[in-house]
């Protein structure tokens, strides 16, 4: 199989403290003192990528992911030859459609047409293959109607849309699409997935960027994960992503760790835990297992009938279950000094994610707050989604965290 | 001189066109008199110059009349300096650009400069109708007119690529540019004639600066009517072919930290 890309032992350096353009007085003070054996002024670096090897084959759909900062970007400008490495070869076969970012390459002043003339040209292609195309441009792109319009008048979605469109149509043998997808409204995003997918279906490669992991696990068979600017990860898109959003999670819950204590005047919270099945504190449960939220309290003084209420939320406003003695009437007639409270939930019916822990501890009559209403812990719920559909990894924020028992039914009648 | 490069240039010469175009539709664009402004620039500059050095300090204009003279010099410097600036600052305006796409980055002050043609044109026209009016009718020398204004093309294209590229590093170049060019409408025989000076230094220095041989030219074309100076003209050219490699020579060099630096 051809390789398409490779990038061997690729490192990319930029001068950062100079900034990004130097004048000619910077120079010359930099010349000068390095003449006059002087301290040169500090040049501070960047590593944006060290060591990077990889492959891409023809016809292969590989993701680039990874935390913003990560070289991602890096990487695939130095794909397209808009820059280079500092060290290390890359070789790159064939023509490269490249998306960086929205609007690229459309000129205010002109019209629709005109860009899509100019910018089709800039991208390498004859005049007769841009005029051959240019109609499922225009169509795919949703502009017919503003085509002889200034492209200073459209908005940045239709800016986008005809910047997509425009290298998308355009046979590309390497198709390089970085974070364009984003921007566009749910419907375009479809389709550019969607067109992303004929492009590789025909044997195109594609290199594609994105924080939207459900899009890369869609489109893409292989992915990297890029973490200041080294390789971290590389394989089935699947497992990388897991691997990613498993990492992401974790440093979640343990830069947030240190929640658990809050102060009254009366009592406090010194400490919530989570706890298994038997009783071992933890920070991941599986789902559809028990789960018990101990709560370590210190009384300074007899509290009588405290009413614990234990929630659990997303990253939505407000909890999505609540566990309150204020409603099923258990609460303790009277504390004294220090001791636990233990809540526990039977089961998990939830999706795999990072849960917070919200409490709150209120005085007998249901109001007057000992401790006040927030969150205190965050626990990470593990296990597939336990589906073989497309979004069972990906499952993310934006969808529904609770998961009761369903089941389908389907019923057809062939019509006659 | 890497002829891999002009091997890549040949197969984007269509990105080359793209850009000329752009440059010609993106100027006049929301502006009323448009490419009347061709004209009038060099019109309204050589008018005022007749009038005031012409009439006042009797700058001597080897027998043309000043007005004639001095229009010749302001359309072919017009343009050179019109091209050779538009081109400088080509990259730097377009920086967006050289950060998203490739495409070999002397496509875009190449464009600059072929895009300034189409305001010479016009210019040219009106130096036509001019020298008529003093009853200079075309000769066969006029058959020689492309020669001065390849001169300017070359000279103006060597600046734009040489510059385009430091001002992407250096935005130095970007003030000191319209000094530059100033200082260069006085330091060519734009105004004066280049007989001010004597032989052989007169050679040497029309040779030196291919836009005095250009200027030269055009006017012992247009307002004389005579064939120009061929041995200085052909000299002319091959130094500012030589030029034009190097300024391209330069570009190239410099490209690769363009995107890092725009």
């Amino acid at each position: 199989m051809t390789t398409m890309v490779s990038f061997e032992q690729v490192s990319k350096r930029y001068a950062g403290g100079v900034g990004r353009y130097r004048s000619l007085r910077d120079e010359l003070a930099r010349t000068y003192a390095t003449v006059l054996g002087r301290p040169v002024p500090d040049v501070t670096t960047v590593d944006a990528l060290r060591d990077i090897s990889f492959e891409v084959a023809e016809g292969e759909a590989i993701a680039i992911i990874g935390p913003n900062g990560a070289g991602k970007t890096t990487a695939l400008r130095i794909m397209s030859r808009i820059t280079y490495p500092t060290t290390g070869v890359v070789r790159v076969r064939g023509r490269v459609g490249a998306l960086l970012e929205v609007g690229t390459g459309m000129h205010p002043e002109l019209t629709g047409r005109e860009n899509v003339q100019l910018y089709g040209r800039i991208l390498g292609h004859a005049g007769r293959d841009i005029d051959r195309r240019f109609d499922a441009i225009v169509d795919f792109a949703g502009v017919a109607d503003s085509i002889d319009r200034p492209v200073k008048q459209y908005s940045s979605g239709m800016q986008l849309r005809l910047g997509f469109s425009v290298a998308a149509h355009l046979d590309p043998d390497i198709l390089v699409v970085d974070e364009a997808i984003a921007v566009g409204d749910a419907g375009f995003q479809y389709r550019c997935v969607e067109r992303m997918r004929e492009l590789v279906h025909d044997g195109r490669t594609l290199i594609f960027v994105s924080h939207d992991m459900s899009a890369v696990e869609t489109l893409c068979d292989r992915a990297i994960l890029l973490d200041r600017g080294e390789i971290r990860a590389e394989g089935r898109s699947g497992e990388v992503i897991e691997g990613y959003l498993g990492a992401v999670e974790a440093s979640r819950i343990e830069d947030e760790a240190p929640l658990g204590v809050a102060h009254g005047d009366r009592m406090e919270v010194t400490g919530v835990s989570i706890r298994d099945r038997s009783g071992r504190p933890v920070v991941e449960v599986p789902a559809g297992e028990p789960m018990t939220v101990r709560l370590e309290y210190s009384a300074h003084e007899p509290v009588d009938g405290p009413i614990f209420s234990v929630g659990l939320a997303d990253a939505r406003i407000g909890v999505f279950t609540l566990a309150s003695m204020l409603i099923d009437g258990e609460a303790p007639d009277r504390l004294e000094g220090r001791g636990h409270v233990d809540c526990t939930f039977e089961s998990l019916p939830l999706y795999p994610r990072t849960y917070e822990i919200w409490v709150s501890v209120r005085g007998a009559a249901g109001y007057g707050d000992l401790v006040d209403w927030r969150r205190f812990a965050l626990v990470r719920v593990t296990g597939g989604a336990g589906g073989k559909g497309r979004g069972a990894m990906t499952h993310t924020l934006a969808d529904a965290p609770v998961k009761i028992p369903y089941r389908w039914t389907i019923e057809s009648q062939p019509t006659r | 001189m890497n002829a891999a490069a002009l091997a890549e240039l040949w197969v984007f010469r269509e990105v080359f066109w793209a850009f000329t175009v752009r440059f010609v539709k993106v100027k006049y664009k929301q502006a009323f008199v448009g490419i009347g402004w061709a004209v009038i620039q060099p019109v309204v500059a050589a008018a005022v110059l007749g009038l005031t050095l012409g009439r006042l300090t009797n700058v001597p204009s080897e027998g043309i009349p000043y007005l004639l003279f001095a229009l010749a010099g302001m359309v072919g410097w017009t343009y050179f300096s019109t091209a050779a600036g538009t081109a400088m600052e080509s990259l730097v305006d377009d920086r967006e650009l050289l950060r998203k796409v490739y495409f070999p980055r002397e496509t875009l002050p190449l464009g600059a400069v072929a895009g300034a043609i189409v305001d010479l044109a016009p210019a040219l026209l009106t130096l036509f109708v001019f020298a008529f009016a003093y009853g200079e009718l075309p000769t066969p020398a006029w058959l020689a007119l492309p020669l001065p204004l390849v001169l300017l093309v070359l000279t103006a294209a060597a600046l734009g690529l040489a510059f385009a590229g430091l001002n992407v590093y250096y935005r130095d170049v970007r003030y000191a540019m319209p000094y530059v060019l100033q200082l260069g409408l006085f330091l060519s025989p734009v105004l004066y004639p280049s007989r001010l000076l004597d032989e052989p230094w007169r050679t040497v220095y029309e040779i030196a600066n291919p836009v005095a041989a250009a200027l030269d030219g055009l006017r012992t074309i247009v307002a004389r009517g005579d064939w120009p100076d061929w041995s200085v003209t052909f000299a002319a050219l091959a130094w500012s072919m030589v030029l034009t490699l190097l300024g391209y020579a330069i570009l190239k060099r410099l490209e690769r930290g363009f995107a890092d630096r725009a």
